[in-house]
């Protein structure tokens, strides 16, 4: 039981899928906090809004989801570009708290808005079913696919900010905006590009999530809390420190719930969050606040 | 003398409304009172300190359950269980603060936040003790005017506390805390103590709180023990009346509670979209609260009395040598 390789490996192999995942989660939400330096709160929300549009295209229009995803992703980078145009810009600059509670009570008014468009109901796609052997080992279809899915996109968005203008723009802008402004950067664009950017990702996570969970317009709040403890537990603002947060994270959660108890795979993000900020307040890869 | 006048009319006032006001009203109020208490604990680590907190929460909830227990299976007196829940989350805060105080802003939040949510999974699992999801039930409370009594005793402990705080040392250091950490530690203020002293404070409150609430409703399950709701509701109320004043919590506790239970009547489905939008209202056109807002507009006096003081005693120093 203790030590068997085939089912370790097996976990691992969970974890490491769950890991890309919230990797992906995470990695919209890092960006604003990069850039914004706000916590986006909503995030969890706008999941919500790309795993429900996916559902939509689904059943209204028979669309598997990885085509659906990125109409969503695209619906969503205008929604983000737009929050932040009409609201977040407002706010950024003020209180350091002001651009948190606003994200907050956009949360709320997005569940509100979901449940009364969607219901209450439970949804999810069983499009994809079965599974691969490989090596001895199992793998969920659905669940390898997300994962290949949720990799291809981070390496994609990583590529986009190394290799563009516009990437190179926003890690400008996180590092230092005053000197960016001063080395004709668009701050201002940049950051509506970086929330429309970081809502478009969270939404090609809810597609995938929609893949091989179901989710309902509440489940946003549930799973940015993973998505918290993933960029911090990394170090807020790190994209390697995310990516590193989320495996540690998903292999964490696989034995923790296999090991432990099932209600404990869900702490165990928590207790491993509240353990590295014990050792490292700043996240493993974090650099200290203020 | 006019204030005089005024406080013995709020406390004959609060004093008769028992006396006149039926269950509904008594309800209405208990849960004014409850928020703005909840309000207030918050104030003080929030809103004194600067450190965000989105896990005041567990606090009220490690009350609840601690005065639930000791009531079912006890049978202790619920004073004394509401007082034991507050003790409890003082003590449980203890090591907490030491840990999560470490952090800071963002960090510390979201620290916070997870915190009330391993508390509630710890509520679930620990079926022995909590009965899982299941719940706690506890025998009926008839008379709400035990409840009203009980609530706003620990609101006014609160208003006492933050107006001696407001006037304190303590309470400059606290706000020292909030506008320039390392700057306090330099000047010689043990930060990391005027923190956890604060944080141990404002848990203590929310344990008396919950373990009222538990006994107040009569039953108690971890999602409700443990709602995020009842934090936000305290962290806007302090927010539309104004962070880090005496005043603030209860303007805003107030004003929240009848606007939130107008909303809930009036909108049930979307109630919850409006808070959310009243939330950026709040933030976008009341940066300072309403207490700020009435002070401009000479309703209300400038707080800290205790620098006034110091200002007026050196003010006749500075004119001697001449």
């Amino acid at each position: 039981m203790l030590w068997e390789p085939v089912l370790w490996g097996q976990l691992l192999i969970h974890g490491v899928m769950l890991g890309g995942l919230y990797g992906l989660l995470a990695l919209g939400l890092n960006l604003v906090f990069g850039v914004m330096r706000v916590i986006n709160f909503a995030h969890g929300e706008l999941v919500m809004l790309g795993a429900f549009l996916t559902f939509w295209g689904y059943t209204a229009l028979g669309l598997h989801p990885l085509v659906a995803l990125p109409f969503s992703a695209a619906v969503l980078f205008g929604v983000g570009w737009a929050l932040q145009r009409f609201l977040m810009e407002r706010v950024l600059g003020g209180q350091p708290m002001a651009a948190l509670l606003v994200t907050f009570g956009l949360s709320l008014i997005i569940i509100n808005v979901g449940l009364l468009v969607f219901g209450a109901d439970i949804r999810s796609i069983p499009l994809v079913s079965g599974s691969l052997r490989v090596a001895g080992f199992v793998i969920p279809k659905a669940r390898g696919l997300a994962f290949l899915t949720a990799m291809a996109l981070t390496v994609a968005t990583v590529a986009f900010l190394r290799w563009t203008a516009l990437g190179r723009a926003i890690r400008a802008t996180a590092q230092h905006p005053e000197v960016a402004i001063t080395c004709g950067v668009d701050v201002r664009r940049t950051r509506l590009v970086t929330f429309g950017l970081g809502a478009a990702l969270g939404a090609a996570a809810g597609s995938l999530i929609m893949l091989i969970l179901p989710m309902d317009p509440q489940s946003g709040s549930l799973l940015i809390l993973k998505a918290f403890a993933v960029i911090i537990v990394g170090g807020l603002g790190s994209v390697a420190g995310g990516l590193l947060g989320a495996l540690v994270l998903g292999i964490a959660e696989v034995f923790g719930s296999f090991f432990i108890a099932t209600v404990f795979g869900e702490v165990m993000a928590y207790v491993l969050m509240l353990l590295v900020l014990l050792v490292r307040p700043a996240g493993l890869l974090g650099i200290a606040e203020r | 003398m006019p204030r005089a006048l005024l406080v013995g009319l709020v406390l004959a006032g609060v004093g008769a409304v028992p006396l006149v006001a039926n269950n509904y009203v008594l309800s209405v109020l208990i849960s004014l009172a409850m928020f703005t208490g909840l309000a207030y604990a918050w104030n003080i680590i929030s809103g004194y300190t600067g450190y965000l907190s989105f896990g005041q929460v567990t606090f009220f909830g490690v009350g609840a359950y601690t005065a639930a227990i000791l009531i079912i299976k006890l049978h202790v007196a619920w004073p004394l269980a509401a007082l034991a829940g507050g003790v409890l989350a003082a003590f449980l805060s203890m090591p907490l603060g030491w840990i999560m105080l470490r952090l800071r802003g963002p960090y510390f939040a979201i620290g916070m936040l997870g915190l009330s949510r391993i508390a509630e999974r710890i509520a679930f699992a620990w079926e022995p003790v909590t009965d899982g999801g299941r719940g706690l039930y506890l025998p009926p409370v008839l008379d709400l005017r035990a409840v009203y009594w009980a609530v706003v005793l620990v609101g006014a402990a609160l208003v006492g506390i933050t107006s001696l705080l407001d006037n304190s040392r303590f309470g400059l250091r606290l706000l020292a805390i909030r506008e320039d950490e390392g700057g306090a530690d330099n000047l010689g203020i043990n930060t990391t103590l005027a923190k956890l002293q604060a944080f141990v404070l404002s848990a203590f409150f929310p344990g008396v709180l919950g373990g009222i609430y538990a006994w107040h409703v009569s039953y108690i399950d971890p999602v409700m023990a443990f709602a995020t709701q009842v934090d936000l509701t305290a962290i806007v109320a302090v927010l539309l009346g104004g962070a880090g004043t005496v005043w603030g919590p209860l303007i805003g506790g107030v004003t929240l509670s009848l606007l939130a239970e107008f909303l809930w009547a009036r909108f049930p489905f979307i109630h919850t979209a409006l808070f959310g939008a009243l939330v950026i209202a709040t933030v976008l056109f009341l940066p300072k609260g309403l207490a700020d807002a009435f002070r401009r507009r000479g309703w209300l006096a400038p707080g800290r009395a205790f620098l006034r003081r110091l200002a007026a005693r050196q003010a006749p120093q500075e004119a001697a040598p001449e």
